[in-house]
């Protein structure tokens, strides 16, 4: 209560300025987020539930996650997680694919599964006034999925194509090489199916990973909308996901993480009129103290379009039309990577000035200006993503999955206002140095071999579907 | 409407009224608050307040689009679109990203057929920012040769990453308008040959911005956390002294009819083939167009449209579609006429492009003879109208349909009311549409076919 007097009297204040439109305005701090009114519930079974206010729009938003992702995929078959999330909604013991795909939209909603590294999720939206409907469609497809042998053979041929797609897209490729460059042996390293997993694709494996991963006590349900009162709503969802069985849950074989080191891949893409560069290695988890630093670096470095990279390759060289950093935070080890995509005739200058960028950030403390702009950037980013139901339940896919408490949300501008430039230093010695980062760049090598090459040894690899 | 007489109108009507109770349920789900009216120089301002999340978007649409460029100079409005993003007089270069992403927000233009729009979406306590930098740079951009000279390399590199090296762009931007259109405003590229941007001038420029970046010719749209009268007092205090311009000459976009054109592109890119077919649509906002609009959904709306089960599943021919009125560069809402409905699909190689294209015009067939079956057409429409509310969650999403409503139909309360419209949609009228104007003959067809890939040292532009 007190930030928000704080803030009405800065306001007040602004108001009585002289209007002058020749400057800036001068505006009052960014204010904290604050979360809607949560209600949680766990039942017997193990089935934990979180129920998040949002009355502005008559709609509901659901989540039903599971610690399980492309992590826990068999090491034969990368990407079998993806394929059960989404075959999860083709066909039940009771309900066809088509009739499952009717009656939501009959609803007013959606319903899909995707998986990423560490979560499989069922994502659905509907008008409110159908949440029991939505609840129960959710239900079946989570516990009596029946993966009809005709439904495998479809999603196999198609996801075989969309690979083949995906195969043609240059920064597809540079991320696919990238992870699996900077994880070597820990499963975190493919991104997705092969062509030789998908080839052998089956409705048994399916089947023993949805019975092995799809249990209620691995699960959270995650409603955010217009909902009924919480003894209500516990009722719906007792009646629809009371009955489904605790089963254990093995933790997946520890993987150790490889320790980083330069390693220079070139992958041939004929005719490609630009090359995409990549360059990184592994870094921060979403729990480590040195996540929020390490993100307010990366604003610094290549966040937005007055970052470092972005005004440097684009802006002043104009090598490129998009330069950035990222940073990917799984549950066992994040990524963070520099990247960009340049004509073919300047690979050479540009990846110096992004490794020069990169070594900056190790060599230099930020300035005050940057570290406050890089601030407010960042905590602006945040506010600006919580306007919609499905950007909400994301974040509390991702809470859950990570281990954080619902305070996060609350907390997260405050945390992002206290670091400290010796702080951004640290973490970018710990994750951005370039000297021991992954190098990947796709590209028509007769063109770009000999750029490439003046980093290092290179290694030119084929396209491999 | 015309030749189905008055018969047809009235039977209509009495069809519209059964369905009233529906609709105007609908039409309470949510009512967005409007407070629009006219600066003394001609801008149009729309304001919506909403005090949810402290999060305001700002919105500012200008009047003019790709398709008013002139022969010889393609890709100007995009172009000039960049230009905008080089500074002004108070925010000189360099400093624009600055002022809205120090402040929390973020900043974006985009360029399309009939207009173009700037935005920022900020922690709403920042609002003066963004009213501050789009106010400077309709009164006074900075235009240099050397802004130009950069913005043109800028754009041609936007051109090799966005178009010249994905599979599918080059084929939608530059061949597609052509098949699709007779009349050279709609049917050249809307990125431009690089020919073009070269010979654009800085007088060019200068022309552009002073005849259409003219208050009278924009629109501004603010929705969010605001307040409405220190909103209004801030606008007045950014904007109401940027000078008026004479009302801009409209380019004639009349087609002489059907360009019906065909054509098969190799792309060396691609993997996977795809087909882009289209028609000829009706006016925005029409009878018919509000028709089309409904069969667009029966065809492509979601898992359960017909597309995804018939083509998708049961077929099993089609891998992805996409469709809409408009298609690729326009949606529903934000074009003049004339545009197509247009949908791109692509499909397994086993089938080609022929047996793709037969298999559309037998859904559409089917509609042709049967219409929509009542249980089918009702969950269509639920669908739509929750997609309706999604897509308002956002405050730019709505700020973004308010300066749309305002710019193409002076009337921004269609946010409000046009999901009514489509509710109101009947069968009969669907299968009408189907019927005049998804016909074999006014069909445009590009089929995009994967090109063997060049050896090294080949180039594949």
């Amino acid at each position: 209560m007190r930030a928000l007097i704080a803030i009405v009297i800065a306001g007040a204040a602004l108001c009585a300025q002289p209007f002058d439109r020749t400057k800036p305005p001068a505006t009052p701090p960014i204010p904290d987020y604050k979360l809607p009114p949560i209600e949680e519930a766990k039942l017997p079974n193990g089935l934990a539930v979180v129920m998040v206010e949002d009355n502005r729009f008559p709609l509901v938003t659901a989540r039903l996650t599971f610690r399980a992702g492309s992590r826990n995929d068999p090491p034969d078959r990368p990407g079998l997680s993806g394929d059960v999330a989404a075959l999860l909604i083709e066909g039940t013991k009771t309900r066809t694919s088509r009739q499952i795909a009717e009656q939501m939209a009959a609803i007013g909603g959606t319903l899909a599964g995707s998986a990423d590294a560490d979560g499989l999720t069922l994502s659905a939206v509907a008008l409110s006034e159908s949440t029991a409907k939505l609840l129960e469609l959710m239900a079946d497809v989570a516990r009596n999925a029946g993966f009809p042998q005709e439904e495998v053979a479809l999603h196999q041929q198609n996801r075989k194509q969309a690979l083949l797609q995906q195969m043609s897209d240059p920064s597809y490729l540079a991320h696919r090489e990238f992870h699996e460059l900077v994880f070597g042996k820990h499963p975190y390293a493919h991104t997705g199916p092969t062509m030789a997993s998908l080839n052998k694709l089956d409705r048994n494996a399916v089947l023993a990973y949805r019975d092995l991963y799809l249990v209620p006590n691995n699960a959270v349900l995650i409603l955010i909308g217009k909902l009924p009162p919480k003894a209500e709503a516990v009722k719906i969802i007792e009646a629809q996901f009371g009955s489904w069985s605790r089963k254990e849950v093995k933790a997946p074989a520890e993987a150790p993480l490889p320790a980083p080191k330069r390693q220079l891949v070139l992958v041939d893409r004929p005719g490609s009129v630009q090359a995409d560069i990549h360059i990184g290695r592994l870094a921060a988890t979403r729990t480590d103290p040195d996540y929020v630093p390490l993100q307010v670096g990366r604003v610094i470095l290549g966040g937005g379009t007055t970052s470092r990279m972005f005004v440097d390759i684009r802006e002043k060289e104009g090598f490129a039309y998009d330069a950035h950093a990222e940073q990917a935070p799984n549950r066992e080890a994040g990524t963070f990577a520099a990247v960009t995509q340049v004509r073919n005739e300047v690979v050479e200058p540009a990846m110096k000035a992004v490794i020069g960028e990169l070594e900056r950030m190790e060599k230099e403390r930020v300035s005050a200006e940057e570290l406050s702009n890089a601030k407010n950037f960042a905590s602006g980013s945040f506010l600006l993503m919580m306007q919609t139901q499905n950007a909400l339940a994301d974040q509390f896919v991702m809470m859950r999955n990570f281990g954080l408490p619902n305070e996060y949300l609350e907390k997260f501008t405050g945390r992002v206002r206290a670091v400290e430039p010796d702080q951004i230093q640290a973490a970018a010695k710990k994750y951005m140095g370039p000297e021991q980062a992954v190098i990947v760049v796709v590209g028509d090598a007769s063109k770009i071999q000999k750029a490439v090459e003046k980093f290092g040894t290179v290694t030119v690899t084929k396209i491999q579907p | 409407m015309k030749p189905n007489g008055p018969s047809f109108v009235l039977s209509t009507f009495m069809k519209y009224l059964t369905l009233l109770l529906a609709p105007l349920l609908a039409a309470a789900d949510y009512t967005v608050p409007i407070e629009r009216y006219t600066l003394p120089n001609g801008m149009r301002v729309v304001l919506s307040q909403d005090n949810a999340v402290p999060v305001v978007a700002v919105y500012v649409i200008y009047n003019v689009g790709a398709r008013s460029e002139e022969k010889g100079r393609t890709g100007f409005a995009h172009l000039f679109e960049h230009m905008m993003f080089e500074g002004s007089a108070n925010a000189p270069k360099g400093t624009q990203d600055k002022i809205i992403e120090s402040n929390g927000g973020q900043m974006n233009g985009s360029t399309h057929p009939d207009y173009t729009d700037y935005f920022e979406t900020l922690p709403s306590n920042k609002l003066a920012s963004a009213l501050f930098l789009e106010s400077d740079r309709m009164r006074s951009l900075d235009i240099s040769a050397e802004n130009l000279q950069n913005q043109k390399e800028a754009v041609k590199q936007e051109r090799r990453l966005r178009f010249d090296n994905e599979p599918y762009s080059t084929a939608i931007v530059d061949r597609w308008p052509q098949i699709a259109f007779h009349n050279w405003q709609s049917s050249h590229s809307l990125i431009g040959s690089f020919e073009d941007l070269n010979a654009a001038s800085v007088e060019d420029v200068r022309r552009f911005f002073k005849t259409y970046y003219a208050p009278n010719n924009a629109v501004l749209a603010i929705v969010g956390d605001i307040k409405i009268p220190e909103t209004k007092k801030l606008i007045d205090q950014y904007f109401s002294d940027i000078p008026q311009q004479p009302p801009p000459k409209r380019p004639d976009l009349s087609e002489p009819g059907a360009k019906g054109a065909t054509e098969i592109y190799k792309d060396p890119l691609a993997n996977v083939p795809g087909v882009i077919i289209g028609y000829p649509g009706p006016p925005r906002r029409s009878a018919d167009f509000n028709a089309l609009y409904m069969l667009d959904a029966v065809f492509t709306g979601g898992d359960s449209s017909r597309f995804q089960l018939d083509l998708v599943k049961g077929k099993q021919s089609v891998l992805q579609f996409e469709a809409n009125p408009g298609w690729p560069f326009a949606a529903a809402n934000d074009y003049k006429a004339p545009e197509m409905y247009a949908m791109f699909m692509l499909h397994k190689p086993n089938f080609n492009g022929t047996q793709i294209i037969s298999q559309v015009q037998d859904e559409i067939a089917k509609i042709q003879k049967d219409g929509v079956p009542q249980d089918e057409l009702q969950r269509v429409r639920t669908y739509v109208r929750s997609t309706g509310i999604m897509q308002l969650q956002s405050a730019l999403g709505r700020a973004r349909l308010l300066g749309q409503y305002e710019v193409f139909d002076n009337n921004p309360g269609l946010i409000n009311t046009e999901m009514q419209t489509y509710m109101g949609v009947t069968s009969e009228q669907i299968q009408a549409v189907a019927r005049k104007y998804l016909v074999p003959e006014k069909r445009s067809v590009l089929e995009i076919v994967p090109a063997p890939k060049p050896q090294g040292g080949k180039e594949g532009q």
